[in-house]
């Protein structure tokens, strides 16, 4: 029911031991090398000049082949060499079982097949991200796969609005909030209604009635809904080479507008639910 | 039956593994701690069989907690329960730590108890 990767699918469905994943991850560990490390295995690079790039990319943020081409030290034909050649022998984690026996060379296709169905659910559709906004397709990866965390985990029907980029996030009752850093970094924010918050709060108890409940508790289904979206929205990026630390969420009420922090931009995707009732989902990305 | 102490920031997600085992007739939930920290108290005072652990916790993360668990027993049985568990990196790390498997959130009780029941 989750974002998931190859190997935590087939532990997940009994099919592989945890010691045996273990064994292919570091098989594959052993086998893709770094592009420092594959430019060095070639003869185009030298260990200082591998060096002198670590030390450029601590002023600078770009990756690696590029920095090596920024100093001089690769050619651009050179660096999609190195590229070419870390993709023509890049292990993925299916043949690495193979290799360590934990699964039989013709099983891999069908177990492939069965991962894909599982994950089809999270495929990214498309979303309209406004100009001026940078990596345009994974915030359209984070907005969509909010919307589906909506549907699947919090049982809301709604109708996306058009995203656009504000200076300021309206009222609400309350906003859960989790910052995320690494690759990219920012904060990102659910605003909800009291009504909202009783529907997210049924769907995540499961309980068909929660007027009873203590507000604690109504927030924190709140906060657990932001932090299962974030995390699974980590994953996802993950698969696409995106690394992101999640901090533990937080609550507040929000009885007047939140004014984006400077040095962001606030990124707005609200949804209208079938109530009539509008969520606010927000990211404030850090520039 | 066999002990399980939770061990995750979140009332609603106790809340519902709570159910979800106590109705199974298998399980008997000992406590429920709120960080890395109470976990690690709560192993010594509980003797739990299983410890359901999250990841992302305020104070001790659950990651850390885990390698000071294992620290100080062994055999100690944990089940990482955590919206990261799709990011390759924390379920590599913590199956290296110790743990016993990775379950990610969203969960599915089917999914929880079969597992628990085989570690």
């Amino acid at each position: 029911m989750a974002v998931k990767f190859f190997g935590q699918f087939l532990v997940e469905k009994g099919v592989v031991s945890r010691e045996i994943l273990l064994q292919a991850i570091e098989l594959q560990e052993s086998v893709n090398l770094s592009f420092g490390a594959t430019a060095l295995a070639m003869g185009i690079l030298t260990d200082g000049d591998i060096e002198k790039v670590h030390n450029a990319q601590r002023s600078e943020d770009l990756r690696f082949g590029d920095m090596a081409v920024k100093l001089g030290l690769l050619t651009n034909d050179q660096m999609l060499e190195v590229l070419a050649r870390q993709k023509s022998t890049h292990l993925y984690i299916g043949e690495a079982l193979v290799k360590v026996g934990g699964l039989q060379a013709e099983e891999l296709p069908r177990y492939l097949d069965e991962f894909k169905a599982d994950q089809a659910q999270y495929a990214t559709d498309t979303v309209t991200i406004p100009a001026g906004i940078t990596e345009p397709k994974f915030w359209e990866m984070v907005i969509d796969l909010s919307y589906k965390m909506l549907t699947r985990v919090a049982l809301l029907v709604f109708r996306p609005e058009p995203t656009f980029v504000a200076d300021r996030l309206p009222p609400m009752n309350v906003y859960a909030a989790m910052d995320f850093t690494g690759d990219i970094s920012g904060r990102y924010l659910m605003g909800v209604t009291a009504a909202t918050r009783a529907k997210i709060a049924r769907a995540i108890l499961k309980e068909s009635n929660v007027d009873d409940e203590p507000r604690e508790v109504l927030d924190d289904t709140v906060m657990e809904f932001v932090n299962v979206a974030l995390g699974n929205i980590a994953a996802k990026a993950a698969q696409s080479g995106k690394a992101l630390e999640i901090a533990p969420p937080e609550i507040f009420e929000a009885p007047a507008e939140i004014p984006v922090p400077a040095g962001h931009k606030a990124l707005c995707f609200p949804v209208c639910l079938s109530d009539g009732d509008r969520l606010e989902l927000a990211v404030f990305i850090k520039e | 039956m066999k002990k399980v102490l939770i061990v995750d920031d979140s009332i609603s997600v106790a809340r519902q593994l709570e159910k979800i085992l106590g109705d199974s007739g298998e399980f008997q939930v000992v406590g429920h701690g709120k960080n890395g920290m109470e976990a690690i108290r709560m192993h010594q005072t509980e003797h739990p069989d299983i410890i359901c652990m999250d990841m992302n916790m305020p104070g001790m993360d659950g990651l850390t907690a885990l390698r000071t668990l294992v620290a100080l027993d062994k055999n100690v049985k944990v089940v990482m329960i955590t919206s990261l568990g799709g990011v390759g990196d924390k379920f590599t790390e913590a199956l290296r730590l110790g743990a016993r498997t990775v379950i990610s959130k969203p969960f599915e009780a089917d999914n929880i108890l079969q597992i628990l029941r085989e570690i």
